[in-house]
């Protein structure tokens, strides 16, 4: 369903994105892992247009876009395919919690007022923040704008939706409601694919995960079998830095046991 | 002070405010709104980057910036019309004033918006938005709290600035001052009752700009 090939980005000398290409099918939570500045996240800004790749495709819906060529009318029509939630949330400041969900409908698709709202509620009373939808940004807590995120970036009914980091500037104590948000996302069937550090998500919701290391992807598999069963050295590496530890169960140098 | 003076204050100043509201008032009004739209466009086409216009609003800033304001008053008041281009009192003033709140406030106005944390624009473009669109909807109305007191500052420096016009003939408050002092020669009281109608309107203005940016606190 999207599907990005041959992704290159530098940023001058320093070439963040060596090769990547990924794949992900209608229903799949992918989960990008890796460690800080390995790219993904890059490649997830590259995907959303919001960096300018050097060179690469992405293709939606069968059709495909030049990621370097690609022409503004073109980036915009794409964009209107695809939802974002952005790490430092990013919700409109002049704009109210309902206003935030609604304006990618009213002002960007042209959509008729009252039919934007009831889009715009849906979407709020998924993610639990109907209560608040009068509330602008400023009085609302991380969890709470990172929610009104999600319900903007759902509202348009998009094919896919990009996640970067969601829960990293978030207290720990308010992570939890933001994944749980996404858990239920997930369960609905909706399309992701997920920059994330939180390991315990990425092995209990996504379905597919993908390690990048160096701009490259080092190991890609379903997620059952990539944290039982990781084939690459760097990848057990990596599980094993991040302290993550499966409940009751240990990490080793063959995997987990 | 004795009761001549008074007297003579007393009956001067309606004869002060009338040219405030017929010269100082629109002078500033029409300026000011030329001014910012000026400003708004040279601001938006450096943003947005354009090749050409960008350099050429670079250009017309660094001018009207690093040129005092009386100077241009008179190349446009006594210099045009040798290239035949005569323009009355008024019109002059109104070029002048435009052109250099035009460039003042193009700085304001570009430093504002690029103080909107970059992450509006990503969300505005994910939700589908063009450049424009983001701009005018999300982006712009943000840089005005932070643009609001600056542009001001600017408005208030204008209503004082537009005194120079006396030099191209126009007949505003400091020149009605003048005129009836050089008949009673009560040059200390007069201009001092000039400097008074320019702190009435710049008092009013200061205290609308406080009651504008409470309401634009509480919008946030």
């Amino acid at each position: 369903m999207l599907e990005l090939r041959h992704v290159k980005k530098a940023f001058g000398d320093l070439q963040v994105i060596r090769d990547i290409s990924l794949k992900v099918e209608q229903g799949d939570v992918v989960a990008l892992l890796g460690p800080s500045g390995s790219g993904k996240t890059t490649l997830l800004r590259c995907a959303g247009y919001l960096n300018h790749a050097d060179s690469g495709t992405v293709t939606l819906e069968g059709e495909t876009f030049d990621l370097h060529t690609i022409s503004k009318k073109d980036v915009v029509r794409y964009r209107r395919k695809i939802g974002f939630v952005f790490q430092n949330f990013n919700l409109f400041g002049n704009r109210t919690a309902l206003q935030n969900v609604t304006a990618g409908l009213t002002i960007a698709r042209k959509m008729d007022r009252k039919e934007a709202e009831e889009i715009g509620l849906e979407a709020l009373k998924k993610v639990g923040m109907l209560d608040r939808k009068d509330y602008y940004p400023s009085k609302l807590s991380g969890g709470q704008q990172q929610r009104v995120a999600i319900a903007r970036a759902i509202a348009p009914n998009p094919n896919v939706i990009f996640f970067d980091e969601p829960t990293s500037a978030l207290d720990p104590e308010l992570t939890g409601e933001v994944l749980n948000v996404m858990n239920a996302l997930a369960r609905d069937g909706t399309t992701m694919i997920v920059v994330t550090h939180e390991i315990e998500f990425a092995r209990r919701v996504a379905n597919r995960v993908v390690l990048i290391e160096d701009g490259l992807v080092v190991e890609e598999n379903d997620s059952e079998t990539f944290f039982a069963y990781p084939r690459q050295q760097r990848t057990i590496n990596f599980l094993r830095d991040t302290k993550w530890k499966p409940e009751g169960e240990t990490i080793s140098e063959e995997g987990i046991i | 002070m004795n009761d001549r003076i008074v007297t003579e204050l007393l009956e001067s100043f309606p004869k002060l405010l009338m040219p405030a509201l017929s010269a100082t008032i629109p002078l500033t009004v029409l300026s000011f709104t030329i001014g910012l739209l000026i400003a708004l466009l040279t601001a938006l086409v450096q943003i947005a980057k354009i090749p050409v216009l960008r350099r050429l609003a670079r250009f017309y800033i660094w001018i009207i910036r690093c040129t005092p304001m009386i100077v241009q008053l008179f190349v446009v008041y006594f210099g045009f019309p040798s290239i035949g281009i005569r323009l009355p009192s008024f019109p002059a003033a109104v070029l002048v004033f435009s052109l250099s709140v035009g460039a003042y406030c193009s700085e304001t106005i570009r430093a504002a918006i690029e103080s909107v944390p970059p992450g509006q624009m990503d969300a505005a473009y994910c939700s589908g938005f063009t450049f424009r669109q983001a701009m005018f909807h999300i982006v712009i109305p943000q840089a005005c709290s932070t643009a609001f007191p600056p542009l001001s500052n600017s408005l208030i420096g204008l209503v004082k600035d537009t005194s120079l016009a006396y030099s191209v003939a126009l007949v505003e408050v400091l020149a009605t001052a003048q005129r009836i002092a050089a008949r009673t020669y009560d040059y200390l009281w007069l201009y001092l009752e000039a400097a008074l109608v320019y702190l009435i309107i710049c008092s009013l203005l200061t205290v609308l700009q406080r009651m504008a940016e409470k309401y634009l606190e509480r919008r946030r």
